[in-house]
């Protein structure tokens, strides 16, 4: 027997008392002392610690690197950037795997692949058989050089960063990758992991340096985690551990590529792979994979069988290679099974917690007929018996950071209840007393902080449920009519006639040429101007589907970009996918490292000039300054990129002017926005743009107003476009006061929370904020408590992820906006008292529900916006008619 | 220490012999090496057992185990609660963590296992590979 190897964390596994086992030829921990359980249940509420030396590392450099990667892999090696990793398949022939493995490209000219321990050479010699192929590829195996450590669950990130030097942890989402240095020591991270944790960190670093590094991590709180609990929480993440879900079955034959669900990400036809190793065999599986999705059977020959989690509902453990059954039909086999354990949570949704109560549950995976279905029973047999198991869609979930949540088979679905059968006439006066009781409460007793919102005046309020809130005016101008708006209504004079002064208050106010008003929403004046960019971009080729637009530049949405411009979002139907990343063409505006809530301006220019967007758009949800769209601008100008600059104001439309901000002084095309946050009106957005009739860019004009009617509304919902005018009215009138109090309150406001111990974000130097937002660091996933305590002490603001965390579950900020309450009348002083009650609530926990309803007593009477005895007589008159 | 009145296994299983009666169990070596045990599967009052071949299976996350049992005859008894309390396996080998009860015909079993003696011994050996 040949000698076993041993990592260079040997000697620490052995001093924590581990249980040392050979796994592929290496000595290395089974568990620890408190056994896979307890080191399973680790991983999920604290960290777990994995030394990973084991598994190989090869290196990838040379200018053929690439080519020889998309060859010898299934992914798209071409589509990492340097910074990112993918999940990716050694394929052989035949459409099996030789191994699966994770591509790092941690830096421009180098690749780095982690292979399993158990295939190290056989992945080398293949590999090395193939080189001969390809010209100018370097291949070395750093697994001795290199050591691996790997950090997973929800404290790792907080571990982590109590023991860097220098540096910051990588962009906070998966499989973003970065350097730091460690105990004096370069560390390439990367946001990767085998145990289905959201918060999860793999380590390289030079061997010798590992062992200190491992220490630290421990003395921080990390848990050693042996390979028993390695396996138990990648199979409760599904994940496919070659030799069970990858490789020979038990009879001897191979298992399709396609059989593992992870495959539709880890299998690229892109044709910048060329012809690749297992190419036909894979997409004639990708075929069958795709019919199969579809419940079309006909090419199930290609793939019999799928791998899908099967929960076991009845008594046992479902171990491999234990039969599954349907009645007297055998439809396949266990692949990998166990008892885990995990957290019990209480509560539901966004307040559910995770308590200190174990559980367990039997689960598996199974290779199962390709025609079985989630939510399908099945039997598995243990020693001769049966038991009852179901087809579930997952056992673990990633997407509520930092924890991962368990999702059983038989949890109780949420309900919710239906009232009893009563008396309609009871259910409406109930309904009235709600509103009435909600209304009270929000305008009377609570402290409006959240900035997307606005009160409207009494009057703005009043018009917007008059007449016209039950009319239809769709209306559209003809060419041969010399432009003339044509309406397709009778009595829609007065509608006109708003809708016509509407556009030119906001024509004024705005500084453009020409204002489109009909959107209902700001996420809808957004999906109007991409719709109409795609209209437009295609107006020489109307014969061919119309191609979408080649690639846009955006705030990405953790850096507080909207989702209405994200590809999650209104986005998504408009950008092309770009051929190399297969990912949708949007490049993100860097952010400065200092400040991420400021585009990072010099570094944008290199990014025009490579990507030459067709649509940049600015602004952002979580805003503080203004947005560089001057400097942009002129990059643009001086690169000569035929781009639309559009500027989404939702937030900072009321705003717009000499104390934040002049897009038309700054040269953007389009700007759109809601109306109803800073700005004083009813809920609906606007498109407006500014080109000359004359120039060939007015076609897009037209194309927005095409995309509006009849592209994304029909009836416009007219009763609240009487509000809005009003409100435009108030906005003109008032602007000048209005922008200037918002401004100095926020101010005001951030210095304030700071000066009573809070973390206020951006730019101490401008005052933290330029606009009505500020926002508040609360402590790292602590935001969605925080925004819950406030209400209950009747504050209202919204919960808000940082950039640099991982999702709004882990939010550890507080998001608020002066707008509403400068409105009510509220001044520095005010904000003052307000951050008070704030610290109070957050920092010392305590109750100031009934301080927070008197303070607001004294504010509520809406300010900028006309009234007055001689409004009285006619806005009675108006009441009377409701 | 391994309890001087038993009688055990090589595959680490304890008798302890009350008038025809023998009590079974696992010991406290096994149950450490199976460490967490999740499933326990015992036979039903009234099945015969026979001596050196199977009466039940304990699992552990990492593997399932068969128990054998030390003596032939006729389960009289099974620990019901054990079933439930699976950590008492490694808390309390010898005692609350018994598993089933025999009535053996003969002694002639139970006089084949090994002493405690011999089982300690037993032990270190297997502990030396």
């Amino acid at each position: 027997m040949s000698e076993l190897h041993r990592t260079v964390l040997y000697d620490r596994h052995v001093a924590g008392g581990g249980k040392i086992v050979d796994f592929a030829g290496w000595e290395m921990p089974l568990q620890y002392a408190g056994g896979i359980v307890s080191e399973h249940l680790a991983t999920r509420k604290g960290a777990g610690l994995f030394d990973v030396s084991h598994m190989g590392r090869f290196v990838f450099g040379g200018s053929g690197a690439t080519r020889f990667l998309q060859h010898v892999l299934t992914n798209n090696a071409e589509a990492l950037e340097a910074g990112q990793a993918q999940y990716t398949m050694i394929p052989n022939p035949g459409g099996g795997a030789v191994d699966d493995a994770y591509l790092y490209r941690f830096v421009e000219d180098e690749y780095v692949l982690v292979v399993n321990a158990a295939n190290r050479q056989k992945d080398w010699d293949h590999f090395a058989e193939h080189l001969a192929e390809f010209d100018d590829v370097e291949m070395s195996d750093k697994s001795e050089e290199l050591a691996m450590i790997s950090l997973q669950g929800p404290l790792a990130g907080k571990i982590l960063t109590g023991v860097i030097d220098s540096g910051a942890l990588p962009e906070p989402m998966r499989n973003e990758l970065g350097a730091v240095v460690i105990n004096g020591i370069e560390v390439r991270l990367a946001r990767t992991g085998y145990t289905g944790e959201p918060i999860c960190f793999e380590l390289f670093v030079e061997s010798a340096s590992a062992p200190a590094i491992w220490d630290m991590l421990i003395e921080r709180g990390a848990e050693p985690v042996g390979l028993g609990a390695r396996d138990t929480l990648r199979l409760e993440a599904a994940m496919p551990l070659y030799g069970h879900e990858l490789g020979l079955d038990p009879d001897g034959k191979e298992i399709p590529v396609f059989s593992c669900p992870l495959a539709k990400f880890a299998v690229s036809f892109s044709p910048l792979k060329g012809d690749f190793i297992g190419k036909d065999a894979l997409a004639k599986q990708h075929e069958a994979f795709k019919k199969i999705l579809a419940e079309d059977y006909s090419l199930i020959a290609d793939l019999p069988r799928r791998i899908v989690p099967v929960a076991v509902a009845g008594k046992g453990v479902a171990r491999p290679p234990a039969g599954a059954f349907v009645g007297e039909k055998q439809v396949g086999f266990v692949t990998s099974g166990t008892v885990v354990p995990y957290w019990q949570a209480e509560g539901e949704g966004l307040s559910s917690r995770i308590t200190d109560e174990k559980a367990m549950r039997s689960v598996c995976l199974a290779m199962l007929d390709s025609d079985l279905r989630e939510g399908d029973p099945i039997e598995i047999e243990i020693r001769g018996k049966r038991t009852e198991a179901v087809i579930v869609p997952f056992h673990l979930r990633s997407e509520a950071p930092p924890f991962a949540r368990p999702i059983l088979h038989d949890h109780a679905l949420i309900s919710h209840k239906g009232q009893p059968l009563k008396d309609g006439a009871k259910k409406a006066r109930e309904l009235l007393e709600k509103t009435l009781e909600n209304t009270i409460w929000r305008q009377t007793e609570c402290i409006n902080l959240i900035p997307s919102e606005q009160t409207l005046s009494p009057m703005a309020r009043m018009l917007s449920i008059m007449d016209p809130a039950f009319r239809y005016a769709e209306h559209k101008p003809l060419k041969a009519f010399y432009e003339a708006d044509v309406f397709y209504y009778q009595a829609t004079d007065f509608i006109e006639q708003v809708e016509f002064l509407l556009e030119d208050e906001l024509r004024k106010f705005l500084g453009f040429t020409e204002v489109e008003t009909r959107a209902v929403s700001g996420q809808m004046a957004n999906a109007i101007v991409f719709s109409a960019m795609v209209d437009y971009i295609n107006r020489a080729d109307r014969k061919v589907q119309p191609r979408r637009l080649g690639c846009v530049m955006n705030n990405h949405i953790i850096k507080g970009g909207h989702l209405s411009s994200q590809p999650m979002g209104a986005m998504r139907d408009f950008v092309a996918h770009d051929p190399r990343t297969e990912k949708p063409a949007i490049v993100n505006f860097p952010v400065l490292p200092e400040n991420p809530y400021k585009i990072d301006v010099p570094a944008c220019r290199e990014l025009l000039g490579r990507y030459r967007p067709e649509l940049i758009i600015f602004g952002k949800s979580v805003v503080l300054h203004p947005e560089p769209v001057a400097e942009i601008r002129a990059f643009v100008d001086s690169l000569g990129i035929d781009t639309v600059i559009m500027y989404d104001m939702a937030h900072v439309l009321g705003l717009i002017g000499p104390h934040f901000q002049e897009p038309f002084a700054d040269e953007a095309d389009i700007v759109t926005g809601s109306t109803h946050k800073t700005f004083f009106g009813t809920q609906r957005g606007i498109v407006a743009s500014n080109y000359a009739e004359a120039d060939e860019r007015y076609n897009l004009t037209e194309a927005i107003r095409r995309r509006t009617f009849p592209g994304s509304v029909s009836n416009h919902h007219l009763g609240t476009l009487v509000g809005l005018l009003m409100a435009a009215y108030e906005m003109n009138h008032f602007k000048d006061e209005y922008q200037r109090k918002v401004i100095a309150n926020a101010k005001a406001f951030a210095a304030a929370l700071k000066r009573c111990g809070m973390d206020v974000a951006g730019d101490a130097d401008v005052g933290y904020t330029q606009t009505h937002q500020v926002i508040v660091h609360v402590g790292y996933s602590r935001g969605v408590e925080m925004a819950g305590k406030l209400e209950d002490n009747n504050i209202i603001v919204n919960y808000q992820a940082a950039p640099n965390e991982e999702g709004f579950t882990a939010a550890g900020a507080i998001r608020l906006g002066v707008s509403e309450m400068t409105r009510f009348g509220m001044g520095e002083g005010d904000f003052e008292t307000v951050a008070q009650l704030i610290a109070d609530v957050v920092n010392n926990d305590k109750s100031v529900k009934a301080e927070v309803k008197s303070f607001r007593d004294g504010f509520t009477d809406l300010k900028f916006c006309f009234a007055g005895e001689e409004f009285d007589g006619i806005m009675e008159k108006l009441h009377a008619l409701i | 220490m391994v309890p001087a009145e038993l009688r055990y296994t090589k595959s680490h299983e304890w008798a302890k012999m009350d008038g025809g009666r023998v009590t079974v169990g696992i010991t406290a070596f096994a149950a450490e090496q199976l460490g967490d045990v999740v499933f326990l599967e015992l036979p039903a009052v009234g099945e015969s057992v026979e001596a050196e071949t199977p009466f039940g299976v304990v699992e552990s996350v990492k593997a399932a185990v068969d128990l054998n049992c030390p003596v032939s005859g006729e389960v009289i008894e099974v620990n019901e609660d054990l079933t439930a309390n699976l950590e008492l396996l490694g808390k309390d080998s010898y005692s609350s963590a018994w598993m089933i009860k025999i009535k053996t015909a003969d002694d002639a079993d139970f006089q084949n296992l090994m002493s405690a003696e011999e089982y300690e011994k037993f032990l270190e050996e297997e502990g030396s590979h």
